[in-house]
């Protein structure tokens, strides 16, 4: 038995039947960090002590014969962005390269509760910025498939640590693709829930109409029992959504009930072959075992990127503000003799602090916002977002779910695309419609593309997560 | 569109970012690319469509303003205030704002 290898409901059921104890397993997962990390480079900081101790926590209950959670003495991978009481968080900057977390986030909270154990933070682009990690002060992370090629990002170092083995499953933020994208490249689940879906408190924001916390697992299932933990209205997220869920465990869908869309703007001009090929044989797969399969059109799909890269740096410009080397994080305050006024402080931490690509996004931003273009900038977009949901809500009027590719492209090579940024951005082609709309989607793994990883990427309607959940569990059975 | 290299002096002082000299032409030529391709939504009709605000339909969620929940934790409050890299007994310090 590889307990590197164990889905949430293996690993569960181990502790229960105590043939492995919860030290064991965390144990195996920082041996194999060990051996491998140095390679691969998925953490930014490990969290053994505490991770053990609570393993041990774990065990002590299990033999007095308590019953356990279901998430309880099991590994989780924890993206370096969201906030765990007493513990570094970087968002892989320099600017909060020391930075203490000063309480927990909602989620963690939520997972402390089910005495989840914390290996450690992964790495990321810096403040989730980027597609590829290439963007972490801290440098890049290795895809564990090829370590030539990147893992994809933003939350690559969660994707790099579930297929490395690293992790049983890991969270994750998204905010365009940033789950959803690293998970397709490293042929594991990633799942976005719905916006509201999940409590973004304690979640360092990037742009707060699209952000999202959701996991990177080995399954649908383990997706799913994560979500059901993790998910819920928070009056410290006031977009949180109060909601009954439906239950995802005892009431499979047939196949033969379920309507899935496929857009033909998602299979055009830019889509490796390879990729479009293995997704066909997929969509053809599924109508032989009785899926309704529709041809749909999202006319406003031409026009998503463009939406997104208005609105995403408008909301990074307005959030990161905060950085200003007086409250926290990275300062030039003290580092000069001379008196320093106030505005020096600013430009020096903020310049000095803030990575390439975070300087260029607020920098865009600033723009879009600045006198004279905010209406010709972002008022445009969000008017375009609109269309761009109504494309969504209209399409589920027909259909259950919308089956996509996850990226037009397999993992890339390191430095293939730093020097070009909009060329790093059409990474994100498949995914941001996604987070533009609020809806939710899942990326999981089909038949590989000469050697390396391709995602699928359904996409549900709004507050549906757990009927997509359980389409992609149908999806994933048939094609294993 | 093509950003000149003053113009991004003027955006980064906006932005509050300091800039290297030999980036700043670096940052002109990407900006002016990524500005060239947002040019694209000029190409939609937006007539009579109301603006999307934010990610969520829900309208004014209220909640009472509590502060017992999270200043008063002092160990909290220690904590936020030690992140400081300047300060005074519990003020953040700040270089004189007036001449």
């Amino acid at each position: 038995m590889n307990l590197n290898e164990l889905t949430i409901k293996e690993a569960h059921k181990l502790l229960e039947g105590k043939e492995i104890t919860s030290v064991e397993l965390a144990k195996a997962h920082f041996d194999e960090i060990k051996r491998r990390d140095k390679d691969i480079h998925a953490f930014l900081s490990l969290n053994e002590e505490e991770a053990l101790e609570a393993a041990k926590k774990v065990d002590e209950r299990i033999s007095r014969g308590e019953p356990i959670e279901m998430l309880a003495g099991i590994p989780a991978a924890i993206k370096d962005i969201i906030l765990i009481k007493g513990i570094k968080v970087t968002a892989a900057s320099k600017i909060l390269e020391n930075y203490i977390a000063p309480y927990d986030a909602t989620v963690i909270k939520k997972l402390k509760e089910e005495e989840a154990v914390f290996i450690g933070k992964t790495n990321m682009d810096e403040f989730a910025m980027g597609s590829s990690t290439e963007n972490s002060a801290f440098g890049p992370t290795r895809n564990p498939v090829d370590l030539e090629r990147v893992p994809g990002g933003s939350s690559g170092g969660s994707a790099a640590a579930v297929k490395a083995g690293f992790s049983v499953y890991a969270l994750g933020s998204d905010t365009g693709g940033s789950i959803r994208q690293p998970a397709g490249f490293c042929g594991v689940v990633g799942f976005k829930p719905t916006y509201g879906a999940v409590s973004r408190h304690g979640l360092i924001a990037m742009a707060s109409s699209l952000d999202q916390i959701g996991s990177i697992a080995r399954n649908v299932d383990d997706a799913a029992a994560v979500f059901e933990i993790i998910r819920g209205v928070d009056e410290l997220d006031s977009t949180s959504v109060d909601l009954d869920w439906q239950d995802y465990w005892n009431s499979p869908l047939d196949i033969e009930e379920i309507k899935i869309g496929i857009p033909r703007e998602y299979f055009i001009h830019g889509l490796n072959p390879e990729i479009e090929k293995n997704i066909k044989s997929v969509i053809s797969k599924l109508e032989k075992e009785g899926a309704k399969i529709e041809e749909i059109s999202l006319p406003y799909s031409e026009w998503a990127l463009a939406t997104y890269y208005i609105i995403m740096p408008a909301e990074v410009s307005a959030n990161l503000a905060r950085f200003d080397g007086i409250k926290y994080g990275f300062s030039t305050i003290n580092k000069e003799e001379k008196l320093q006024n106030l505005f020096d402080v600013y430009l020096k931490s903020r310049g000095e602090g803030f990575g390439a690509e975070v300087r260029r996004r607020i920098m865009l931003g600033t723009y879009i916002l600045s006198a004279g273009y905010y209406d010709a900038y972002y008022t445009r977009a969000q008017k375009v977002r609109r269309l761009i949901k109504q494309d969504f809500d209209r399409a589920f009027k027909e259909v259950d779910v919308i089956l996509t590719p996850t990226s037009p492209t397999t993992a890339f090579k390191f430095g293939e695309k730093t020097q070009d940024p909009l060329s790093m951005y059409l990474a994100d082609v498949y995914t941001v419609s996604v987070n533009l709309a609020g809806v939710p989607g899942i990326s999981i793994p089909v038949k590989e593309a000469d050697g390396l990883p391709v995602g699928l990427q359904l996409i549900g309607k709004n507050f549906d997560d757990v009927k997509l959940l359980k389409i992609a569990k149908i999806i994933e059975t048939i094609i294993k | 569109m093509a950003l000149t290299k003053k113009e991004v002096e003027k955006i980064a002082e906006l932005a509050r970012l300091g800039l290297a000299e030999k980036e700043k032409e670096k940052f002109a030529e990407d900006l002016s690319s990524v500005i060239g391709y947002i040019q694209k939504l000029s190409e939609v009709n937006v007539e009579k469509v109301e603006p999307m605000a934010g990610g969520t339909s829900l309208e004014s969620v209220m909640r009472k303003d509590d502060e017992t929940k999270c200043l008063s934790d002092s160990q909290m409050r220690g904590q936020i205030l030690n992140a400081s890299p300047n300060r005074e007994d519990d003020y953040f310090k700040v270089p004189s704002i007036f001449e």
